[in-house]
């Protein structure tokens, strides 16, 4: 098997084209155009595994000598990872459907209770419920708690 | 001790059946409870009065030295005296005081009993940790009890700020305990700790006085002193048994209690005297200033609690032998004199209607025994003789003068006249004539009601004329101070202390006297921001920032967060691979030749895709570059990868165009904007940083992969030649198995985004077929068929017919829309579907030896199945596979799992192999491993894949296209609209 | 005892097949699904007695370590698997109910149960994997099952929350997978054990860079500061139950894979500083993020975040006691925050919302669940003598132990987050049970199991409680273990890295026993 893991520049440089093109999609708010960066930079990982996986050779079959085999084993894990890849893909572009028929587009909206909260943060108002608190004294306070004593059954 | 608490868990437990059964006579039963303890404490008097005191040492978690040990010392055995006798005289009174028919009776009785069992506990632990547990549980059921009229603003808010500021205090505590335990010779049982501090062993360093002060912040927040006093007038909301036991005599006063049980450990530090006096002296002050200006009863005797709590504070935390030995008497008067005031408040608030002195008047003469046992009380807390207040306040006088620590006799002696003004301006207020106002009339009296105040009023008379014996059960703890014995007496002869409390007495008549002078200097006083309003702001200021930070952290942008994660990654791992990271000696610009012009290929296509701004457009370069990387796997030695990789891109592709011919033809149009920049740059910094650490990482290996064992270990183990197939199924077939179940999941995702409108979807089966035959036009777009004429001269040809077959090639064929059909498409399908099929069968079997296996063979025939949809519509797939895509993937996962377990029934492991020579005939000898069986779920599980897929993303994605053509109402009931 | 090991992952997946193709028939899948999960229940109660005796390592298909995969149970792991299984059984006894209560939720029926267990299986294989690839794996499946749970019903508002979490998850999985392919380029192998023998061997900038890029992945999921803001936009508006399933178990998924990453991979804790201050970090943004909402699921979820800081907390100071504080930390989170979901559930149940701006009167119409909530946010408010408070009390002595300057900070961090945490609990309380409701909801009915599970979980956090000491103790043996290093490594590499025979092709006679 070629053990010679000095990696091949060219992968590199692939590797890191399609990370960085699957990057710049996925920061996109469109569901599509995110699928298809999601696709790209996986892509872009697997060429990483070849890399990992050291100098290209001939196919790991069990012939033959094992001296110019590439070797196996990230070849595998590739393999997982793109069928995990397909199903992921196949979900979200369900999500993009699915988001395309509720708003009429596909993009991600904000956080709605976020920008609730940021807008509270811009005015420094609190509910009433959450506050609780009608400033009352001490001794408006006193004057309303009388305890339910057998004078007044219903003190409120 | 822990059957006591236990009799008092079980007794919480049983109340609010029993109060369910016996109304609010179920009191009387349960003032049993307390009483028991203070029962057992006294008959275990001369133990805890003697060098040994009971002990008991319950083990609970050892690994962090928190164990429910108890000690009864002479401390504890006071203390519980006043919890035990207090708690059960006022649930006597509760019986009385309470209307038969007040609400959640059951739930206050049940509080009320836990929180007499949690104090108990504060009283008689002897490890730091089961003390903050008893402490906090204390501050629990207070917080219920204040919440008790959970209705009304001012009982929430009083309960809440309480529990707020003394968990507030309790947590710093818990901080000092944990200090306390871990320093050197630190320890987690408190006699233990004040032994060695005595001694002074104890280490810690600076760390010492700090966690000194923070147990203290515990002490005072509990015990209501500066600047955390303002909780316990605001507390006066719960109902007044509660402030009488609670608020009064019990819990407030574990903070007296902690001062007195860590005071002679810690008392030598300068941080415990300036907290401990400055804080108490203060405190002692303020009330009584506060408590002269209240007209509400309860407030005034609750302000006066403030001021009493800060000046025992002082004493048993002074240091002095003597001066302890007076706090500890000042302690228990008060528990006596305060819990019988405030049940008399609420004796006259029952009665009468009011707790309000402006509007009483000449009660004195309309409830002549309440007034009395208020009297008796008063005249203990002003420190009239024969009292015990008198006893204690003059020993404390006493023993500051021998010290000669004028400072604090001086303001003792400040208090003590405010104390003696507002205690004058109490009674005189509750039960005096008051020139103006009507005459008012007690409605109602009872005898039990009075009792317990009245035993309690008496039991501070009985202590007073007897000081001897209350001196002899106080010196035991006072003891343990240095310094010189003190004395608890009625008279201790002419001296300072006497000329004192004369003068005291003068001046504090005097101030009563001109009551309402002192009342409008203090309304003229310009008000300080109160710790109350001082409260309120920091909770705004709490609000505030919160909001500020989290509208900050929390802008609810995917692509925000993204760019964030982004960043961190880029920032650090990048970073450090830039950084610290070393190049490979050896960097090969490429393997061979080609591979730069495949690389090229697919960075190009790559860009050009993210460039795009027409969705297919978009998708069919992915694609492209897709089989690039296909093209590139087996260049590098991966067929497998190849062709897997091949089949997946197709099927991806055939997503994609499924769902976005229903989707705008162009992406939303977004102009160059900077943000657009700022995605650039995000992404060219991955890309960069990724290839950087890919150098880096590369760059570090040493030693050859574990995958050298595999060429030989997958033939002679695994039975297989191709290497890369029988580590999927065999070698990590652990992962495959995973893998598979991911599918299956995605799968049924999709299934359940697609098909909300019939929930478990239905199969295009032959019965709807028929129906559609005549109605349904799969995809018709309307628009007018101009080769129709053509059809029906020249449609279907006898010599096209396939033989013995039905009208058509494709039984789906005749639901299309008619200028949808390709009758040679249909033909090429039906020639071309069984081959499929047939070729992904020879795939999955051949995978073992050869490029294939079940993914592989499931993809093609999931590729022959998407083939035979494009060419015959949703009905034709229906017809192909008339099974619901359910059973298939369930089926797939099941033979899966199944080959997995049945090697353990062999006695084997998880997913081992076995393999079986066999001859067929012809064919020859096979070797057929058992992993095959999993394969087979693997195929099966792939191809229900793609038909649930095409189902949802296909032939459901149809339907609601003809749905929207006929009504638009239909789809909308998918459209759940979120409440 | 090896034979156990793979069930608790196998027997949902099997039991999820069987299900799902019997698609039509609900009732039939909830009783498979409940079998299935109480059947992984007893395996995994059986493993944590059994693990005492060290660590049981399974080379699944006899393919020896590092060749093959290799399951492992320690303590550690044990102690994960049986926590999170009971409560993914008593969510599951909760939903079943709720998917009949509520017809709204718009669960397509034969999706749920599948997919459910099919989470479990992952959490499980996630608990149970020696293998840094078959991890990835393990989190795919929960990933990918909770993504249908999360967009369950596909309404407005769960596509918008789901579509965050997908993405954000997808992103955390790229960067895993990249750590990954780094990983076997630098050493050459995915096997824990194996890395713990070459990772040591690397140049520091290689192991930095390796170290930092899986923090980070785990990071992501475990929700900290500041890869944590997606959770509370997509956690709350999933169905009660598969939010407390997610808050319950996912990010302690993560809590989990941080400390095989600190402590078996990375030992030498060269980034503990960062992860302390993360931590702190973590803790206060979290609490005010809490502090700051005014809906009962989502002040949850920020809770959630905040509490993940004191786990990191107790990972980085990476003493033994820190470590034995952190996973009795755990424990108690899964269960508490768990139950205070399902709580959240029941209140929404009766109140028609989890808006506190809305609900109220709970106390009096209500006042089951209002013991039920008490208890349960007393809990997460670390109230003695709940577990709450004893996982605080261990991180706290741990913190002391350490005496360092940071170490005090997170004390005292530590100590403003939980009063901060009483502070939101006792406004929740205070606005949903004390407060009068403006409009009060007609009473409905509340379905028994629904009550039941909560009842079941709080009792469960109580049970903690009572067995806290034996707990303690066993959490304390299993950070030693984790500490040592050894143990682990020799039991799934008895001969060394490399082994003579990479088969035990003997059928019948059990390997593996460490």
């Amino acid at each position: 098997m070629t053990f010679d893991v000095s990696p091949s520049l060219t992968l590199v440089l692939l590797a890191a084209v399609l990370v960085g093109v699957g990057v710049y999609l996925m920061l996109e708010r469109s569901l599509s155009r995110i699928v298809i960066g999601l696709v790209i930079a996986s892509n872009g990982i697997n060429v990483l595994f070849l890399i990992a996986g050291g100098r290209a050779g001939d196919p790991p079959l069990n012939d033959g000598d094992h001296s110019t085999m590439a070797d196996p084993l990230p070849q595998a894990m590739v393999l997982t990872a793109i069928v995990i890849t397909l199903g992921m893909t196949a979900f979200l572009l369900a999500m993009a459907y699915r988001s395309w028929q509720l708003n009429g587009h596909d993009e991600v909206q904000d956080d709605l209770e976020d920008r609730r909260v940021v807008r509270r943060a811009a005015r420094d108002l609190l509910s009433r419920r959450a506050a609780d608190d009608s400033g009352a004294t001490l001794a408006e306070d006193a004057r309303v708690t009388r305890d339910e004593t057998a004078t007044d059954g219903a003190a409120r | 001790m822990v059957h006591l608490l236990i009799l008092h868990a079980l007794a919480a437990l049983l109340a609010p059946a029993l109060v369910g059964t016996m109304g609010r006579r179920a009191f009387l039963v349960l003032a049993a409870v307390p009483a028991t303890a203070a029962a057992w404490a006294i008959s275990h008097t001369g133990a805890a009065l003697s060098d040994t005191p009971p002990a008991q040492v319950v083990p609970w978690i050892g690994g962090l030295g928190l164990n429910l040990s108890f000690r009864l010392d002479a401390l504890s055995w006071v203390m519980t005296l006043i919890v035990g006798g207090v708690g059960s005289l006022v649930l006597l009174y509760s019986a009385a005081y309470f209307s038969a028919r007040a609400t959640a009776l059951g739930r206050f009785a049940a509080v009320f009993v836990a929180f007499a069992g949690a104090m108990l506990g504060v009283v008689t632990t002897d490890n730091t940790l089961a003390l903050y547990l008893f402490w906090e549980l204390t501050t629990i059921f207070s917080y219920l009890l204040i919440g008790h009229y959970h209705e009304r603003q001012a009982s929430r808010r009083a309960a809440s700020q309480a529990i707020m500021v003394t968990t507030l205090g309790g947590l710093a505590m818990l901080a000092g305990f944990v200090a306390l335990g871990e320093m050197e010779y630190g320890s987690y049982s408190i006699s233990l700790l004040v032994e060695r501090a005595a001694a002074g062993v104890l280490g810690g360093g600076t760390l010492l006085p700090v966690a000194i002060a923070l147990v203290l912040v515990g002490a005072l927040s509990k015990s209501a002193l500066l600047p955390f006093h303002f909780w316990l007038p605001a507390a006066m909301a719960a109902p007044t048994p509660v402030s009488a036991y609670l608020h009064a005599a019990a819990m407030v006063k574990a903070g007296v209690y902690l001062v007195a049980r860590f005071g002679p450990g810690f008392s030598g530090h300068g941080i415990w005297q300036w907290l401990v006096l400055g804080f108490g002296l203060g405190t002692m002050l303020l009330g009584g200033y506060r408590a002269l200006r209240q007209h509400d009863l309860k407030l005034v005797l609750a302000f006066g609690t403030v001021s009493q709590l800060g000046m025992m504070v002082a004493m048993v935390g002074h240091g002095s032998r003597a001066v302890a030995l007076a706090g500890l008497a000042m302690v228990v008067s008060h528990a006596l004199f305060k819990a019988s005031l405030f049940l008399v408040v609420g004796i006259v608030d029952w009665s009468v209607g009011t707790r309000d002195l402006r509007e009483l008047s000449g009660l004195a003469r309309a409830m002549p025994v309440v007034a009395t046992t208020a009297a008796l009380a008063t005249a203990s807390m002003i420190g009239l003789p024969p009292l015990a207040g008198y006893v204690a306040k003059e020993a404390a006088l006493e023993g500051l003068a021998h010290e000669g620590d004028w400072l604090v006799l001086a303001v003792l002696a400040v208090g003590s006249v405010l104390t003696f003004a507002y205690g004058l301006r109490f009674w005189f207020g509750a039960f005096g004539t008051r020139a103006g106002v009507a005459q008012s009339v007690a409605r109602y009296s009872s005898g039990l009601i009075v009792l317990s105040p009245a035993v309690l009023a008496l039991a501070g008379l009985a202590v007073g004329v007897l000081p001897g014996p209350f001196e002899r059960v106080l010196a035991p703890h006072a003891d343990t101070f240095p310094g010189d014995a003190g004395h608890l007496t009625l008279w201790g002869g002419l001296g300072l202390p006497l000329a004192v409390t004369l003068g005291v007495f003068v001046l504090g008549l005097a101030m009563f006297r001109v009551r309402d002078v002192v009342e409008r200097l203090q309304d003229g006083v310009v008000s300080v921001p109160s710790a109350d309003s001082l409260y309120r702001r920091s909770l705004r200021a709490l609000e505030n920032s919160a909001a500020d930070v989290t509208a900050i952290t929390q802008r609810g942008s995917l692509p925000l967060y993204l760019t964030i994660i982004l960043m961190v990654m880029v920032g650090a791992a990048g970073g450090a691979a830039v950084v610290e990271g070393t190049l490979p000696e050896a960097i090969r610009g490429a393997d061979w030749w080609g591979q730069v012009v495949i690389a090229a290929f697919i960075g190009v296509t790559s860009i050009l895709a993210a460039r795009s701004r027409r969705r297919l457009k978009a998708v069919l370069l992915v694609g492209a570059s897709g089989y690039g990387m296909a093209l590139l796997f087996s260049a590098h030695g991966a067929p497998d990868l190849a062709l897997t990789q091949v089949m997946v891109e197709t099927i991806t592709l055939v997503l994609f165009v499924l769902v976005l011919r229903r989707l705008p033809t162009y992406f939303s149009n977004r102009p160059l904007t900077g943000d657009r920049f700022l995605r650039m740059a995000m992404g060219a910094a991955s890309g960069l940083a990724v290839g950087a650490m890919s150098l880096v990482a590369v760059g570090g290996r040493r030693r050859i992969p574990v995958s050298e064992y595999l060429p030989e270990a997958t033939y002679d183990y695994g039975y297989g030649r191709n290497i890369v197939n029988v580590i999927l199924v065999d070698t990590r077939a652990w992962d495959t198995m995973g893998e598979i179940s991911v599918i299956l999941v995605a799968a049924t995702g999709v299934a359940s985004l697609l098909f909300l409108r019939d929930r478990a979807g239905i199969v295009d089966s032959a019965r709807n077929r028929a129906h559609a035959e005549t109605t349904t036009r799969v995809w018709d777009d309307g628009s007018p068929d101009l080769t129709a004429s053509l059809r029906e001269t020249t449609s279907q040809p006898g010599w096209l017919r396939a033989p013995g077959r039905g009208r058509h090639w494709l039984a789906g064929g005749a639901t299309l829309a008619p200028r949808r059909r390709s009758v040679i498409f249909e033909i090429g399908t039906r020639l071309v579907f069984h081959s499929m099929v047939l070729l992904s069968l020879y795939l999955l079997f051949a995978g073992h030896n050869q490029p294939g296996g079940g993914f592989a063979g499931g993809l093609v025939a999931g590729t022959a199945l998407i083939v035979r949809y494009l060419a015959g519509g949703r009905y034709e797939l229906g017809a192909t596979i008339p099974l619901h895509a359910g059973h298939l993937l369930g089926t797939g996962l099941a033979i899966a799992t199944t080959a997995a377990l049945v090697p353990l029934l062999l006695g084997g492991q998880v997913l081992q192999t076995a393999v079986f020579e066999l001859t067929v005939p012809v064919w020859g000898d096979v070797k057929i491993a058992t992993a095959l069986i999993f394969d087979i779920g693997v195929y099966v599980l792939v191809l229900g894949l793609v038909l649930d897929v095409l189902r949802s993303l296909g032939a459901e994605i149809d339907r609601h296209g003809e749905i929207e053509g006929m009504s638009d109402d239909e789809v909308d009931d998918s459209v759940e609209v979120a409440p | 005892m090896t034979w156990l090991v793979p069930l608790p992952v196998v027997i949902p997946l099997l039991a999820a097949g069987i299900a799902l193709a019997f698609g039509r028939r609900p009732n039939l899948q909830r009783l498979i699904a409940t079998a299935a999960l109480t059947a992984s229940l007893a395996v995994a109660v059986t493993l944590i007695i059994a693990v005492d005796a060290g660590p049981i390592v399974v080379n699944v298909g006899g393919w020896a370590a590092p060749v093959g995969i290799a399951l492992v149970i320690d303590r550690l792991s044990a102690l994960m698997l049986a926590v999170s299984v009971a409560v993914t059984l008593a969510v599951l006894v909760y939903s079943a109910a709720q998917g009949v209560a509520d017809k709204g939720e718009g669960a397509p029926v034969s999706v749920y149960y599948p997919t459910f267990l099919v989470l479990s299986a992952g959490v499980s294989n996630a608990f149970i994997t020696g293998d840094l690839f078959n991890l990835y794996v393990g989190f795919e499946i929960l990933l990918a099952a909770s993504f249908v749970l999360i967009t369950l019903g596909g309404t407005r508002d769960r596509i918008r929350a789901g579509t965050i979490y997908v993405v954000v998850s997808l992103m955390s999985s790229l960067v895993f997978l990249t750590a990954l392919a780094l990983i076997y380029a630098a050493t050459g192998t995915v096997n824990f054990a194996q890395l713990a023998i070459r990772l040591p061997e690397l140049d520091s900038g290689v192991r930095l860079v390796l170290h930092l890029m899986l923090l980070i992945a785990f990071g992501i999921k475990a929700a900290v500061f500041p890869l944590s803001a997606w959770l509370p936009d997509s956690y709350p508006t999933a169905p009660a139950p598969v939010t407390a399933v997610f808050a319950g178990l996912l990010t302690k998924v993560g809590v989990y894979a941080l400390i095989r990453t600190e402590v078996l991979l990375f030992p030498g804790g060269r980034l503990d500083t960062v992860l302390l201050v993360v931590a702190l970090v973590t803790m206060v943004v979290g609490i005010l993020g809490a502090v700051a909402q005014d809906d009962l699921k989502r002040l949850l979820s920020f809770t959630l975040i905040s509490h993940i800081g004191f786990m990191v907390w107790g990972v980085a100071l990476a003493s033994q006691t820190g470590l034995s504080a952190a996973v009795f930390y755990v424990a108690h989170h899964i269960t508490a925050q768990t139950a205070l979901f399902l709580v959240a559930g029941l209140m929404e149940h009766i109140g028609g919302t989890t808006s506190l701006t809305r609900l109220g009167s709970l106390a009096r119409l209500a006042p089951g669940v209002a013991i039920l909530f008490f208890i349960a946010a007393m809990n997460l408010g670390g109230i003695p003598p709940l577990t709450g408070f004893l996982g605080k009390l261990g991180l706290l002595q741990a913190s002391a132990e350490a005496g360092t300057p940071l170490a005090w900070t997170l004390v005292a961090g530590g100590l403003v987050t939980s009063l901060l945490t009483l502070y939101a609990m006792t406004k929740a309380w205070n606005m949903a049970f004390w407060q009068t409701a403006e409009h009060e909801p007609e009473p409905r009915p509340l379905p028994r199991s629904m009550a039941g599970a909560s009842a079941g979980l709080v009792a469960m956090s109580l049970g903690l409680v009572a067995i806290a000491g034996p707990l303690v103790d066993y959490t304390d043996r299993a950070a030693r273990d984790l500490r040592m290093r050894t143990p682990y490594i020799q039991a799934v590499l008895p001969e060394g890295e490399y082994p003579a025979d990479v088969y035990n092709e003997a059928w019948g006679e059990r390997d593996g026993e460490g």
